[in-house]
């Protein structure tokens, strides 16, 4: 159809909507990170690449860098695992299925905040459950926050408690087009359970798991809140990644121009990822 | 009997690994629950797994020693302010876009689904000095605009497929029957999307309601800071409570259980659709 009067104005107030509320502001964090600001309120001077250039000396930025792509890295691998189980779990034909597939989702919709506080909460040092059950156990004077170690697996398995829910549902709603009769054929064929996995329900939720996989990527290599809020990134930089060290320039050092470069340098490192991952995975149309 | 026996085995496991995979979901959220009404003589020394003591003292003392309930208030009138914003402007587009030959329509696509993924930071900084410049920082319509940022491409994603799944005919009869083009759209397409503009509400409520990164640049009086920063500062303060803590998690998140309750079903699609993001 030809677009009239009407479907015009329709779009034209969402591409303004959209230019200036989010295309503006995204070039001017460009802009920002070429500029020395040092305040939010007053405009900053031209200063080139000299952003670039310390950033990219600063050996936080590589450590930082490595930490964020470890974390992206482990979380998206865990929640693909627990994800694609919890699916088949979900899936197999149980009575109060809605239920448990209710309850299943529930950690994805909670606030980051909650989830943060419910487990400092249970991973107290003093007064935890947890730590009481692994005083229980035997291992007394466990601190998850003490050693990079631990807070970096801590943070990685809160987070993906709470995120493998979206695998989850996604994986479950690509099994529920598998049709029964290839399962029944691969029994014919004499497949045990784990061959007709391997052969019958991982190429069926293939395509699922290349976008799922992608958009998990991208978003636990953005993800901020949950760090900040269970670690700030330390002990000791120990769980800082580029979100921490971008917020941490801006908004406490008020090295704006830095911040805004570190961000636009994790918005390069993205795009790369993308184009690689687009060559080596197609999206069919 | 043997098969019979293999088969009482296997319906066995698959209960027992849906109870664990519940357990697993639910005891966090579960424990802070019955945390929160534990009495305070208790509340540090019990380790009982089971509600054991009935108090309602830390939300007492939340509700009258905290600003709360303002917060509460501001989180809300965000919340809906985003949710109808993103109505508006993101039917309209998507209308617009699924259903008409239009120049450059690829490269809005592709914007909405680029700007998807940009890190937070990438906009919270400048947003955060160009707030600054307007003088509007610390103010609720700034967080309106930060979280309309995210809602609005994923919103424009999503119903751009859910539209483009409607038949065509529909419009074009209401406007061979006299109706004007926006008549059209608003007694066609708009009821006939009811389900795609619940699921958009619903998402962009959640979006809303949970963010803690944008509230924590943009907002720093008490009186104007939403659930999610002020429960954060709670948790920071010197004279930090974990019972008021506990009780004010549990409140933040009634609301949404009460939604997700109710609307499930518009959730699992959008999640499915890659409509929700986190």
């Amino acid at each position: 159809m030809k677009p009239d009067a009407t479907v015009r104005i329709f779009l034209l107030f969402g591409i303004a909507v959209t230019a200036v509320l989010i295309i503006l502001p995204a070039i001017q964090a460009i802009v920002l990170s070429f500029q020395s600001v040092n305040s939010f309120v007053v405009a900053g001077e031209w200063a080139g690449l000299a952003n670039y250039r310390r950033i990219l000396g600063m050996p936080e930025f590589w450590r930082d860098l490595w930490t964020g792509t470890c974390y992206a890295v482990c979380t998206v691998a865990l929640q693909v695992v627990l994800g694609i189980g919890s699916a088949l779990i979900l899936h197999a034909p149980i009575r109060g299925q809605a239920l448990f597939r209710a309850i299943a989702i529930l950690p994805y919709i909670l606030p980051t905040v909650v989830v943060a506080i419910s487990f400092q909460w249970m991973l107290d040092g003093n007064v935890g459950i947890v730590t009481h059950w692994l005083k229980a156990l035997g291992i007394s004077n466990f601190v998850w926050s003490d050693s990079s170690f631990a807070a970096f697996a801590t943070v990685v398995g809160v987070s993906v408690w709470m995120w493998t829910p979206f695998v989850t549902i996604c994986v479950l709603a690509s099994l529920q087009t598998i049709p029964d009769e290839l399962y029944a054929a691969a029994r014919v064929d004499g497949a045990g359970p784990f061959q007709s996995f391997r052969h019958v329900t991982l190429p069926g939720i293939r395509d699922v798991l290349v976008v799922v996989v992608l958009l998990r990527g991208i978003w636990m290599f953005n993800k901020f809140d949950v760090i900040w809020l269970m670690t700030q990134g330390g002990p000791l930089g120990g769980t800082e990644h580029l979100p921490v060290l971008s917020y941490h320039m801006a908004f406490r050092l008020y090295d704006i121009g830095g911040g805004a470069a570190v961000a636009t340098l994790s918005l390069i490192l993205l795009t790369v990822a993308l184009v690689v991952f687009f060559r080596r995975f197609p999206i069919e149309t | 009997m043997n098969s019979s026996a293999r088969t009482l085995l296997a319906r066995t496991g698959q209960y027992a690994l849906a109870l664990l995979l519940a357990v697993y979901s639910a005891f966090p959220i579960y424990y802070m629950i019955i945390c929160s009404f534990r009495e305070p003589a208790v509340f540090y020394t019990s380790r009982a797994l089971l509600p054991t003591s009935f108090t309602l003292e830390y939300y007492r003392t939340l509700i009258r020693r905290t600003d709360f309930l303002l917060q509460f208030w501001n989180s809300i009138i965000v919340a809906s302010a985003t949710v109808i914003v993103t109505l508006v402007v993101s039917i309209t587009m998507a209308y617009a876009i699924s259903r008409f030959k239009i120049r450059g329509k690829k490269a809005i696509i592709g914007t909405m689904l680029y700007a998807y993924m940009f890190p937070p930071l990438l906009l919270a900084i400048p947003l955060t000095s160009i707030f600054a410049v307007l003088n509007l920082v610390d103010t609720l319509p700034s967080l309106v605009v930060a979280h309309f940022t995210m809602t609005l491409p994923l919103a424009v994603w999503f119903l751009w497929g859910f539209l483009k799944a409607m038949p065509f005919e529909l419009e074009e009869a209401a406007m061979v029957d006299g109706c004007s083009r926006l008549g059209a759209f608003v007694r066609v397409i708009l009821p006939l999307s009811l389900p795609g503009l619940a699921t958009v509400a619903i998402f962009s409520f959640l979006l809303s309601w949970t963010d803690y990164t944008f509230g924590l640049v943009l907002l720093s009086s008490d009186g104007s800071k939403t659930l999610p920063v002020g429960l954060a500062s709670l948790l920071a303060g010197i004279d930090m409570r974990w019972g008021e803590v506990m009780a004010g998690a549990t409140l933040i998140v009634i609301p949404l259980f009460l939604m997700f309750a109710f609307c499930s079903r518009y959730f699992v699609a959008g999640m499915a659709a890659g409509a929700v993001k986190g």
